[in-house]
């Protein structure tokens, strides 16, 4: 800020409390509407003040669910999407950080192409390619299985180039002191290359495992058994018959479940978030 | 301890020749140091002996085993990097193990080791520390040290002073010849400072153009430089570098004595003096451009008279010249260095 | 390509390390892809016994058919719609943030956490907003005389996936001009405003101009994003309803694949949007090599 304008300030403050009102007010409604019975909504508007039945709501979702959408309860779905999320994450993380090892540190034939052919699944999102992928998954036979739900998506070109970059910092001469030290490629990789690369790691994480909880298409295609539906995906099961039947409380409660967990991750952890998300992205 | 035997080194990036096919026998214990401006191929050199360069051709020994093929880490050498290369994020402890560890050695043996060195170095009290909460000065001394719990066959410096600053230069440089003198490790050191080469080695080798131009000590290489571009290199400031038949023409009469084929004749700024010595010498007419004062000493830019010929005089104190004044100044027949121009060669 | 002076000297170990990056590649990206492609040129009859090959008959035929024209149509506006009102929410709400000193970093925290919401999720907090009996948002506009129904509506229903789309977006938009905004030199706005230039003129002369390659890179994300994202906002939802007014061409190929079982119409459709991807990345990078001239 360059001179003191108290009414440019007042404006400011007033845009970003209107800013943080927008970005609120649709949580706040499905956290009251949670709180509430399923009768309290019958007047035709939802209740602005919390209601009594917050936990008798939430335990509701969390232990037998909405029975008649054919979703499970909340908590095996949650635990399939922490299985999904940490695989995917862990995943990407490995598998990228092994090639990005390859491409920085090797010379070989075919370096180029293989960078090449990681660079192109930058160009192709599931969305393109649903139908081939599917087929290729069921021919594999990973259909309803947590392999088919974590593998196709671990192959990662931004992770690659995230530690690419990262190594290609990295001093020439700590490679050669620690030839020079007795270390192998390997134990190069293990003991300097991944320490130094932790916080890389750990900004990268954060953002795959929010990446990896909201995965929406690919459960819907992968999964018919509910026994592994994924807790994004079955909502919309349980919406699509909270209209019919007037269930929208324990709906919310079920969306605030399903938000919680990757919006605690960011906000707890919302420098390495910040740091991961505009180095990987630029 | 081991001798170290270059023989016909030869090292091309792609077309391009670093290293053009270089000889040398390093006697155990002895002190070399590689000289020469940048790209000259002395870090290249001493990159082929560590094993961090593929060798195009020629052979490398170190202790009369061919390690041509070997990894860095069989070739029993240690080495010293210019940005020290400690792993940041180990302690300093740690790092002087890691190559130990690495090598298996016993835990008696490495905490030996390290307590020795450490105590060589003065770095006890840092031992538990990362390497970013040391200075400069204390993580060149952990380089140091990473080098020395190895006890290899021989050392190897890549430039290891020039990260400090100017005060801790002369100290370190004085401290690495000491340590180097007790334990008697073959060391081979890179350096593009002509002081620190001077200072430190037992043997010099001036290095131009990916060819060895003199071997020698560094008071043979500064009495006899062997090329024109050693005599050129080596001194500061360089040797005055003269066209024969100028001298010739300047000095008429006087017998300079220099063997058949010499053409250019190089005096250092030291032995030009301003006073007619009582020896044969030549006498040059010279108009003063420029005095500059560098303490106890000044160095005088002079034109020589009727030619665009520049030389310098190294004169003791603070002489008061005025520029563009003309002065005479002579020096001795027995201090000129007789050179060819084509082949870049002494004469004598 | 880049890499480093000296390398390990093994021969096997690199191709080791790259495998399984490799083999997931071409075993679920470049294989089905190519797949695609292959069957773009098929029909399939409708009892799946007998395969065709039909050259380009499945696009023309698509880009003959008026539904297929008006998904293109739709993306098109839903995805402007989304990537510029996100953008210029997000941009608001970054320059006033950084005037802030002390308190940037608490608006930060309270602006940035929706980038971890599902799309899907957003699209049902919305949902649930404008529900038109007992939804609060239709309930007021009811109140101004708007009789709000996104089940029938094409508008409304149009308008209520923009929104939710939006409203996940900011936050990522707005991590992102912070960012560029940090990075601007402080020296340059005070110079500005040394040589008589107040707030408004700043932002325009200096600031906005400077932020160019974060807005450019920010628009091609958003394209994208809308794109491709979306599709759990619109499956979750509008399911590209009321009379395909909300069917964006990720949820047609969806559709058409799954619902419809139409495959050499969705694998063609594929294509299709793979060239559009291609196309924007080519953008993106070559922009990225020009910002590195710079």
């Amino acid at each position: 800020m360059v001179e003191n304008r108290p009414l440019l300030n007042f404006l400011s403050h007033l845009l970003l409390i209107l800013g943080v009102a927008v970005v609120v007010f649709p949580v706040y409604v499905a956290f009251i509407a949670s709180t509430h019975g399923p009768n309290d909504f019958l007047s035709g508007v939802v209740p602005l003040w919390p209601g009594p039945h917050l936990l008798e709501n939430y335990s509701q979702m969390l232990t037998t669910g909405l029975s008649s959408s054919g979703a499970p309860p909340l908590l095996p779905m949650m635990w399939n999407s922490l299985i999904m999320a940490v695989g995917v994450a862990v995943g990407k993380i490995s598998i990228s950080i092994l090639s990005a090892f390859a491409i920085v540190y090797f010379r070989f034939p075919f370096r180029t192409l293989a960078f090449w052919m990681i660079f192109i699944t930058l160009m192709l999102p599931v969305e393109v390619r649903i139908v081939p992928t599917f087929q290729v998954v069921a021919s594999l036979g990973m259909l309803n299985n947590y392999g088919g739900l974590i593998v196709p998506l671990i192959a990662s070109a931004t992770a690659t180039f995230l530690f690419r970059q990262f190594f290609l910092t990295v001093p020439d001469e700590l490679m050669e002191a620690a030839r020079v030290d007795g270390a192998g490629p390997l134990k190069f990789f293990w003991d300097i290359l991944l320490p130094l690369s932790r916080t890389n790691i750990a900004a990268l994480f954060i953002i795959l495992f929010v990446l990896g909880w909201n995965q929406y298409l690919w459960p819907l295609l992968i999964t018919t058994d509910p026994h592994l539906y994924t807790v994004v995906m079955g909502i919309k099961r349980m919406a699509a018959v909270a209209d019919a039947e007037p269930r929208w409380n324990i709906v919310m409660a079920a969306v605030m479940l399903a938000a919680l967990p990757p919006v605690l991750v960011i906000v707890a952890m919302q420098r390495l978030f910040v740091k991961g998300l505009t180095e990987t992205e630029k | 301890m081991a001798t170290i035997e270059l023989i016909d080194l030869k090292k091309n990036y792609g077309a391009i020749p670093a290293v053009k096919g270089v000889d040398l026998s390093v006697a155990d214990g002895e002190f070399i140091v590689l000289v020469g401006p940048s790209g000259c191929g002395k870090s290249t050199l001493l990159r082929m002996v560590a094993g961090l360069e593929s060798v195009t051709s020629g052979r490398i020994e170190i202790g009369g085993r061919d390690v041509v093929k070997a990894e860095p880490a069989e070739r029993d050498i240690a080495m010293v990097f210019q940005n020290y290369a400690l792993y940041p994020h180990m302690t300093v402890r740690k790092n002087l193990e890691y190559g130990l560890r690495n090598r298996r050695v016993k835990n008696e043996e490495i905490t030996r080791r390290v307590q020795e060195a450490a105590a060589m170095l003065e770095i006890g009290p840092m031992l538990d520390r990362k390497p970013r909460e040391l200075s400069g000065g204390q993580r060149q001394r952990v380089a140091m040290g990473r080098a020395l719990v190895r006890e290899p066959a021989a050392f190897l410096f890549d430039e290891p002073l020039s990260n400090l600053d100017a005060k801790l230069r002369v100290q370190m440089r004085v401290e690495i010849r000491r340590l180097q003198r007790r334990l008697k490790t073959t060391s081979l050191y890179v350096t593009h400072d002509q002081l620190e080469a001077m200072t430190l080695a037992d043997r010099l080798v001036v290095m131009n153009g990916g060819l060895v131009e003199q071997v020698g000590t560094p008071v043979e290489v500064y009495e006899r430089p062997a090329t024109v571009f050693v005599a050129g290199f080596i001194g500061s400031p360089p040797m005055n570098l003269i066209d024969l038949d100028y001298l010739r023409a300047q000095s008429a009469g006087t017998d300079l004595a220099l063997p058949n084929g010499t053409d250019l004749v190089g005096i250092r700024p030291d032995d030009m003096v301003l006073i007619g010595p009582v020896e044969p010498s030549i006498a040059l007419k010279a108009t003063v451009e420029l005095l500059e004062p560098v303490g106890g000493e000044s160095h005088l830019h002079i034109r020589l008279a009727g030619s665009n010929q520049l030389a310098i005089v190294r004169v003791p104190g603070r002489p008061s010249f005025v520029e563009g004044s003309e002065i005479s100044v002579f020096a001795r027949i027995g201090d000129l260095h007789p050179y060819n121009r084509a082949s870049g060669n002494r004469t004598d | 390509m880049q890499g480093k002076r000296t390398v390990f000297p093994n021969k096997v170990l690199p191709y080791l390390l790259l495998l399984p990056q490799l083999a997931v590649t071409i075993v679920f990206f470049l294989w089905p892809a190519a797949q695609a492609f292959w069957s773009s040129f098929q029909r399939e009859d409708a009892f799946g016994f007998k395969t065709t090959f039909v050259w380009f008959a499945n696009y023309t035929k698509l880009f003959a058919d008026p539904v297929y024209l008006n998904s293109f149509r739709t993306t098109v506006i839903f995805s402007l719609a989304v990537s510029l009102l996100s953008l210029g929410i997000a941009l608001l709400l970054a320059v006033a943030a950084t005037r802030m000193l002390r308190s940037s970093r608490i608006y930060s925290t309270l602006i940035v956490w929706p980038y971890a919401v599902a799309p899907a999720i957003a699209g049902i907090l919305w949902w649930f907003l404008f529900n038109p009996s007992i939804g609060i948002i239709a309930y007021v506009l009811r109140r101004f005389g708007i009789d709000w129904n996104h089940l029938v509506d094409p508008n409304d229903a149009m308008i209520l996936v923009v929104i939710a789309a939006t409203w996940k977006q900011i936050s990522y938009n707005f991590l992102f001009f912070m960012a560029g905004l940090q990075s601007i030199p402080h020296s340059l706005e005070e110079a500005a405003a040394i040589d008589g230039a107040g707030p408004t003129k700043r932002f325009w002369t200096i600031i906005f101009p400077l932020l160019s390659p974060t807005t450019f890179y920010l628009m091609v994300i958003n394209v994208v994003y809308a794109m491709f994202d979306t599709f759990g906002v619109i499956h979750a939802t509008t399911e590209g309803g009321p009379a395909r007014a909300t069917e964006i061409l990720v949820y047609k190929v969806y559709f058409d694949g799954f619902v419809g079982l139409n495959l050499g119409s969705s694998a063609a459709q594929s294509v299709i949007l793979m060239a559009i991807v291609i196309g924007l990345t080519v953008v993106q990078f070559r922009w990225v090599e020009r910002r590195v001239q710079y």
